[in-house]
């Protein structure tokens, strides 16, 4: 069985090494010169910055990714965080994540408790958001803050935006794998391994290489044309998201047209220090719920110290992007990195922005279309095509081990 | 080099440069250190980049 694959992005990496392994024979095209796409390293100026990701594993080495990674036989050391995460609180004091519960008054203490257990028993059916969720049980600033702090540092968006359904099964899957880590090396570590297995099981990685149309016959994908040259097979998955998927071949499925271009990828604002000394003490989250713009911060070389120049440490703060004007949202996460470390040194080293094309996520959560299309052997992977409750890339693993399922690879 | 409305500001073709040429703010600009040697074209995921005529 001969397996195309488009994009040698995480989904992609992680179908290719499966299929490979499962016996079929892989050919993977990349349009870029390098592999990996948003989750590999990026090298500047002596630092292992990265393309997209913040050098994190949502939930670590007991994850859905950990445990795919594992399954193919991927050699990555996941550095744990601890702790996972803290919070800093208006009056700059910084507390545990799990002591966020002591914030509030000990009668919203007890309804708290009730209403989760309950309604990750009872998922909301309808499509109310995770901020009207919240609202509809408590009216605490101290609640909505956090949750659009949390939401816009995992998935990059406003707490308004994410359905609370969505949200929910992210809770579930946070006390089910707890989280998160940093893989030793960083995102590369994940990327490269993968691009190694399926190597070793004499699949192909062809970069600088530009899918540019599949080619249907009888509603099912016959090959695709790749920088000119056309190559056959058997099954197609494309990592790049149902949309982009959709215009390299015509479908008559207006159903399915009318449903993927109504998702919206997610933006977001990445900035990158560098800093002689620690500003954080630790590789977990520092959220940040008071900052104007930044929801969250990491300094990844405290758990691995070679994504810095020996001596420096190297820390990235995440935004949403709320307004379209760009520079303004920049320069009020730089103004809240001031007013976060006063009287502490560092430098920008770069900031990157994402959006459209090349978003923070394809399909926002709780917006994913599922993996299949309307071609029976072409399927979707990757941010496009979640698995439910995936966090970024722990849902990409979802997703691709959805796919499996599908086409009967265990 | 040109660079047009579709560049988002990855930085991806600020880090290949080999001259220290690319302005990352919300989008990339040249500066004047840009020779026009057009290694960024391949680096960047949005196609974003053309050689300036
Ligand atoms: C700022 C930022 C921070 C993030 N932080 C984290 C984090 O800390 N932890 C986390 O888990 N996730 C994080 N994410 C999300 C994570 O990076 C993505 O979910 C993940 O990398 C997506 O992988 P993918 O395989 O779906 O897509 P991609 O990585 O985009 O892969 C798709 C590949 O397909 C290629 N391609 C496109 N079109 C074609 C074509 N026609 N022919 C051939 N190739 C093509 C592209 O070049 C690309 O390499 C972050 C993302 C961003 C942007």
């Amino acid at each position: 069985m001969k397996a195309v694959i488009i994009g040698a992005g995480l989904g992609g990496l992680l179908a290719g090494a499966k299929l490979t392994k499962a016996g079929y024979d892989v050919e993977i095209f990349e349009r870029l010169p390098f592999i990996g796409g948003r989750f590999t390293n990026l090298p500047y100026k002596g630092f292992k910055l990265s393309t997209g990701a913040l050098h994190m594993i949502p939930h670590g080495s007991r994850g859905p990714l950990a445990q795919m990674l594992k399954e193919v036989g991927a050699n990555v050391t996941i550095i744990d965080s601890n702790p996972i995460a803290v919070i800093r609180k208006e009056n700059n004091e910084i507390i545990a994540f799990h002591d966020f519960r002591n914030e509030l008054s000990l009668t919203k203490q007890v309804k708290l408790g009730t209403v989760l257990s309950y309604s990750r028993k009872f998922k909301p059916r309808s499509e109310i958001s995770f901020r009207d969720w919240v609202l509809k049980y408590f009216d605490d600033e101290f609640l909505f803050k956090l949750a659009d702090s949390f939401c816009g540092w995992a998935l990059s968006l406003k707490a308004k935006d994410v359905p609370a359904r969505e949200m929910l099964e992210i809770i579930d899957n946070m006390y089910l794998y707890k989280g998160s880590g940093i893989p030793l090396g960083g995102c590369s570590a994940v990327t490269d391994a993968l691009s190694g297995i399926i190597r070793s099981n004499d699949g192909r990685i062809h970069t600088q290489s530009n899918v540019e149309r599949i080619i249907i016959d009888n509603d099912m994908a016959k090959r695709v044309i790749v920088n000119k040259k056309t190559i056959d097979a058997d099954i197609v998955i494309s990592d790049i998201g149902h949309f982009e998927t959709s215009r390299l071949y015509e479908s008559e499925d207006l159903e399915y047209s009318d449903k993927i271009s109504n998702v919206k990828p997610s933006k977001g604002i990445k900035i990158c220090l560098s800093s002689d000394e620690q500003l954080i003490g630790h590789s977990g989250v520092f959220f940040t719920p008071y900052a104007q713009r930044i929801n969250g911060i990491n300094e990844v070389t405290n758990a691995d110290p070679s994504l810095a120049p020996p001596g420096k440490h190297l820390v990235m703060s995440h935004q949403t992007l709320i307004s379209d004007d760009l520079e303004a949202e920049i320069n009020l996460g730089l103004l809240d990195l001031q007013q976060l470390f006063p009287g502490k040194e560092y430098d920008v080293l770069l900031i990157q922005s994402y959006s459209n094309g090349w978003p923070v996520n394809r399909a926002s959560s709780g917006n994913d279309n599922g993996n299949r299309t309307p071609v029976e052997n072409l399927y979707i992977v990757g941010d496009g095509a979640k698995g439910k409750g995936g966090i970024e890339v722990e849902g990409v693993a979802l997703g691709v081990r959805n796919v499996m399922a599908e086409i009967g690879v265990s | 080099m040109k660079v047009s409305v579709e560049c988002v500001g990855c930085g991806q073709c600020a880090a290949y440069c080999s001259f220290d040429a690319i302005i990352i703010f919300g989008r990339a600009s040249m500066n004047e250190n840009c020779i026009e040697c057009g290694e960024c074209v391949k680096y960047c995921p949005l196609s974003a980049i053309t050689e300036s005529i």
